[in-house]
């Protein structure tokens, strides 16, 4: 069998292929949080403290879109990653691919970019490799990055407990429906923005207000994969309620024009996570007060039970899948 | 001639009053001996003069009886002094549960009689009659394994159910008022309504226009009368869709057409809901606003009793649940479910441990296999595999294969629900248990997101067994053609499947053995536009039938945004979220959409079911369209249908051109089925596909097959829609594994 495209697009198609091949590893853990964990990043104790480890590789096209570009998504994914590891991001690696002929003047864009958004995390890109390969052998630059993050007690993925209550911090699809309405040139009318953006200051805040359970990013796959992910990994059932879920008008209509479900497609600037429902209003205000926090909210709660459900709002309930690939048809 | 023997009668013989048939029989032919019921088994020691009399007495069995085979060995017993009926014992389960029946006309009788001790008794029945799968916890089917079970018989009871000259000799369902269930009527909260006649005042309050739930055999319905119907259909969120009623016969005979065959399904120990041409087409139009309108007589004591005190002639009666739920079985969920729509309960004690929905029937061939009808049993042989279909998607029942048979449960419904899921793997471990299942193989539909699929992959990993995939449309033909040894050609004309080749399958020719089928033709493959949304809004499927013609002025001048038009443009261009399909369903919405019939779909069938509604005032013409040769496979080009459809707008009326668009899409394509029949030198072709279920579809194809000289096979036990596919992944499977 060869990878397809398919294996790509995150969803059951590429977990088949993590499980089966990718990880394949015997040397998979440093002592605390490894591979096997499939979590956003590794941990490895280090004295008192742990440090958190992760990477991440970017090819969005179009290379600059509405709310962002290449470079602040290469930055932010992996200091999000570390974050929802409860780690500060302290310093990142940044390995470029560039195909033969490509603008200078773009490459310092990209470069400026990601220097503003280590400045908004507080972080800094201390080392870098680059490979130049010849016309056609790679779309323009892909761009790799790594970061370490220190964190006290780790923040896992799998935390989720009955009773907790799950909270997101912002509206969601909007980074999805940005890029695809971009890309396949889609006029409508109002702009769809990335929501790309940093987010260790929101987490910080959050994790001081109370106690954070388990905690994700909804990049691949959307909400719904991030939702399912989380669930199944804590062994929980988990209810949306889905009037409470922050859905821009202009992302909501341009998934309608689509047949795109918002919840199924990236976020690069939101997390989703379970808190204890004692907490729960201190950390939303908490959250609220962060410029990427305005929208956040209460959107759903953990119960006993299994898989991930929408009680929707004229008292029916479906359930909220992770997605597998493309969405094939499949309504009589 | 012999004079003794143990005569073994295997089939459906349990809760059917074989065994009071055995010992009636045994009288008169004056037998001795006794007569034993191991599950799907009879066994009779018999010994008399007349014993081979006495055996063809019994080779007829009793109306609601299943004769599979009967066997004799030689006995050497002693005959007692006179005939025994034995107690119950568990032994192979392969004659399976028998379906609830409807009130005989002798117990109705005894409800209406002065004097009877069941005058107004609302859950009389007797051993030809009342629930059965809907009651019981398992087999065989003796009271202790029914929800009867709690109501221990009275003295009066106890005489009748002893006594072999009763009809109600070893009904396990017996009952009377002294022991048996009760009735209560509550208001909408659930606190009791205080009232000397539940059932009087439930009258009065559904004529006063209240609406009410009741329970019922398999779950409760929604009641009221024709007044209430806008208010119900509102509350319920189903403005559009047809409901059913339930009323006399005479009155149903007022409203609709009815054919003889018609008459004897609603009149059948199954009491079906059967869909009618109504008399006028514009009357009842709160009820449905089809051509047609669902009817069932009434099927219960409790129903015969409603009617007697009723002065409104029919009530409308619709399955309470939310949509895609399944129905409600619990006084308490309906009171907490139903709070918007209902006013009163009228509800028993008699608890419901098997969920089963109305059948219905249309033309005698069943739309859904339901109460009735299901526990479907099948004799047919795949071989020594066990197996489990786990059906399709939205239209979903589940089959088991063991041992020479094939189960299929009733209806259970669309699972994307999730309570509807779970009905579905409750319904799995009840009849894994019911049969004495072990599951060799777990068939499932071929597309991976369908929640049957992931189930199939859940239970197969739990348990250990292999899964087959089958292609939607090749289980809808494995469905419908019982000569598994010989090749045919099957037409699917269908809503939605998967197909081998990655598109979205929907019009298709089959032509070969069921295990081998290959596809020999299909309908044209068209865009569908943000996938599932084409599905609920055919209008967007018009720029991809009428790519040439002036489709945005349409859309704009229906009221579509600029921006919506150019999106929609946009998308067929980019091909995003854009999927190839050759659906017949999908052809007919559009046809629907672009005549102005129907622009959103707002339950299953919607836009095709008014297209035929309006249709069948029409007159076809005749158009020949453009068929061609592509990888192997012949097309109709429904492009060239829509072309003309389109092209006949103001030449032609709306219901000519409804009645053109079926009847050109059904010859076209008969003729491509028919001359790869003649090709192939097969003479059997068969149908499967809830399109089907389309009077004209089905019989211009029909007359197309017989004028050509061909048989025309349709298996009338299985539904047409997705309700055969359970069994259909069976037979695909059982087939494909034994070679
Ligand atoms: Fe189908
Ligand atoms: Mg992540
Ligand atoms: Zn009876
Ligand atoms: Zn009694």
């Amino acid at each position: 069998m060869k990878v397809n495209l398919m294996h790509g697009a995150g969803g059951a198609v590429f977990s088949d292929l993590l499980g089966k091949t990718l990880t394949k590893y015997k040397n998979n853990n440093a002592g605390g949080i490894g591979l096997e964990s499939l979590d956003d990043g590794a941990v490895i104790p280090f004295g008192d403290k742990n440090i958190v480890f992760t990477t991440d590789s970017h090819v969005v096209r179009p290379l600059f879109f509405p709310g962002g570009d290449i470079g602040r998504i290469s930055v932010c994914g992996t200091a999000n990653d570390l974050s929802m590891m409860g780690g500060k991001p302290i310093a990142l690696s940044c390995g470029m691919i560039i195909e033969e002929g490509f603008d200078i003047d773009i490459l310092e864009k990209i470069v400026a970019s990601m220097d503003e958004a280590l400045l908004e995390c507080g972080a800094s890109l201390v080392t870098g490799d680059t490979k130049v390969l010849e016309k056609g052998a790679i779309d323009g630059i892909a761009i790799n990055t790594a970061g370490i993050g220190i964190v006290e007690k780790p923040v896992r993925d799998n935390g989720l407990k009955p009773g907790d209550v799950i909270i997101v911090s912002g509206t969601i699809g909007d980074h999805g429906l940005c890029i695809m309405t971009t890309r396949e040139g889609f006029d409508l009318g109002e702009q769809i923005r990335s929501d790309v953006a940093p987010v260790w200051e929101l987490v910080k805040s959050a994790m001081d207000a109370g106690e954070i359970h388990a905690m994700k990013d909804p990049t691949r796959g959307g909400f719904s994969n991030a939702i399912n992910e989380m669930a199944e990994k804590s062994g929980v059932q988990v209810r949306i309620n889905e009037e409470t879920l922050p859905i821009r008008n202009s992302v909501r209509s341009a998934s309608e024009l689509l047949g795109i479900n918002p919840l199924d497609v990236a976020n690069e600037g939101k997390v989703v996570m379970g808190v204890s429902a004692d907490d729960a209003e201190a950390i939303l205000k908490a959250i609220k007060k962060n410029k990427y926090g305005k929208d956040a909210a209460i959107i759903g709660r953990v119960t006993e039970g299994k898989s991930v459900i929408m009680e929707t709002s004229i008292g029916g309930e479906r359930f909220i899948e992770a997605p597998v690939g493309d969405p094939v048809p499949r309504v009589c | 001639m012999r004079k003794s023997g143990i005569i073994i009668i295997k089939g459906i013989v349990q809760g059917v009053g074989f065994r009071p048939f055995v010992y009636a029989q045994a009288e008169k032919y004056k037998i001795c001996g006794s007569v034993k019921n191991f599950g799907s088994e009879v066994r009779i020691n018999a010994y008399g003069d007349n014993f081979e009399d006495f055996l063809i007495a019994l080779s007829k069995g009793t109306p609601l009886s299943k004769i599979d085979s009967i066997t004799i060995e030689e006995t050497d017993f002693n005959p007692p002094n006179g005939f025994f009926i034995e107690k119950s014992s568990s032994g192979s389960l392969s004659g399976f549960i028998p379906q609830d029946v409807a009130i005989c006309d002798e117990c109705i009788d005894d409800i209406f009689r002065n004097k009877s001790r069941y005058k107004d008794y609302w859950a009389t029945s007797c051993v030809n009659c009342g629930p059965r799968y809907s009651i019981i916890t398992d087999v065989p089917y003796d009271r202790e394994r029914t929800t009867i079970d709690e109501f221990p018989m009275c003295r009066e009871c106890t005489q009748e159910y002893e006594s072999p000259a009763s009809r109600r000799h070893h009904a396990q369902t017996i009952a009377c008022s002294v022991c048996g269930p009760e009735l209560f009527l509550l208001d909408k909260e659930g606190n009791p309504v205080s009232c000397n006649d539940p059932i009087k005042h439930t009258a009065k309050l559904l004529d006063d226009g209240f609406i009410v739930s009741i329970k019922g055999i398999g779950g409760f319905h929604i009641a009221c009368t024709e007044i209430s119907a806008q208010k119900l259909k509102e509350c319920l969120g189903r403005t559009q869709q047809a409901l059913a009623i339930m009323a006399e016969d005479k009155t149903i005979l007022e409203i609709a057409d009815a054919e003889p065959l018609d008459i004897e399904l609603l009149k059948s120990p199954q009491h079906p809901i059967v869909v009618l041409y109504k008399k006028n087409r514009n009357s009842h139009p709160k009820i449905s606003n089809l051509d047609t309108i669902g009817c069932m007589l009434p099927y219960t004591g409790l129903h015969h009793l409603l009617f007697a005190e009723l002065k409104s002639p029919l009530l409308i009666m619709t399955s309470a649940n939310a949509p895609g739920n399944p129905m409600i079985t619990k006084t308490s969920t309906a009171v907490s479910k139903l709070k918007n729509c209902v006013d009163f309960h009228l509800t028993h004690n008699r608890h419901i441990e098997n969920r089963c929905d109305d059948s219905v029937v249309r033309e005698g061939y069943i739309i859904r296999l339901s109460r009735g009808y299901a526990p479907k049993r099948t004799k047919i042989d795949l071989g020594k595999n066990c197996i489990l279909g786990t059906g399709p998607e939205l239209y979903s029942n589940i089959s088991i294969y063991k041992d020479g048979f094939s189960y299929t449960s009733p209806h259970i419904g669309n699972i994307k629900n999730p309570q509807t899921l779970d009905y579905l793997e409750n319904t799995v471990s009840k009849f894994k248990k019911l049969t004495d299942a072990e599951f060799d193989i777990i068939a499932h539909d071929m597309h991976p997101q369908f929640l049957s699929t992931r189930y199939a992959m859940r239970l197969s990993e739990e348990l250990g067994v292999e899964t087959i995939p089958v292609q939607h449309h090749k289980a809808h033909i494995a469905a419908a053609f019982e000569k598994r040894d010989e090749p045919c050609v099957g037409i699917a004309l269908d809503g939605v499947g998967l197909g081998d080749d990655g598109a979205i399958w929907g019009g298709e020719i089959f032509a070969g053995q069921i295990n081998s089928l290959s596809r020999v033709g299909h309908l044209e493959y068209i865009d569908m536009p943000g996938g599932d949304l084409a599905t609920r809004f055919p209008e967007r499927m018009l720029f991809s039938f009428l790519p040439e013609d002036n489709i945005s002025e349409l859309l704009l001048s229906r009221g579509w945004k600029d921006n919506e038009v150019s999106i929609l443009e946009r998308q067929i261009k980019t091909g995003f979220n854009v999927f190839k399909t050759s659906s017949a369903g999908r052809v007919l919405d559009s046809a629907s959409a672009l005549l102005g019939i129907c622009k959103e779909r707002t339950y299953d069938g919607e836009p095709a079911m008014k297209l035929e509604s309006v249709a069948s005032a029409g007159t076809p013409e005749e158009w020949n369209l453009n068929i061609y040769e592509k990888d192997h496979c012949s097309v109709l080009s429904t492009k060239d249908l829509l072309k003309h459809t389109f092209s006949s707008i103001g030449r032609l009326s709306v219901p000519d051109i409804a009645a053109s668009v079926q009847y050109n899409l059904s010859r076209n394509f008969a003729k491509i089925a028919i001359s790869k029949a003649e090709n192939l030198g097969i003479p059997d072709i068969c149908l499967s596909g809830g399109v089907f279920i389309n009077h004209a579809i089905r019989e211009t194809i029909r007359d197309e097959i017989q004028k050509a000289g061909l048989n025309l096979i349709i298996n009338r036990e299985y539904p047409f829609g997705d309700g055969c596919i359970s069994y259909g992944q069976c037979i695909y499977a059982g087939i494909l594994s034994d070679n």
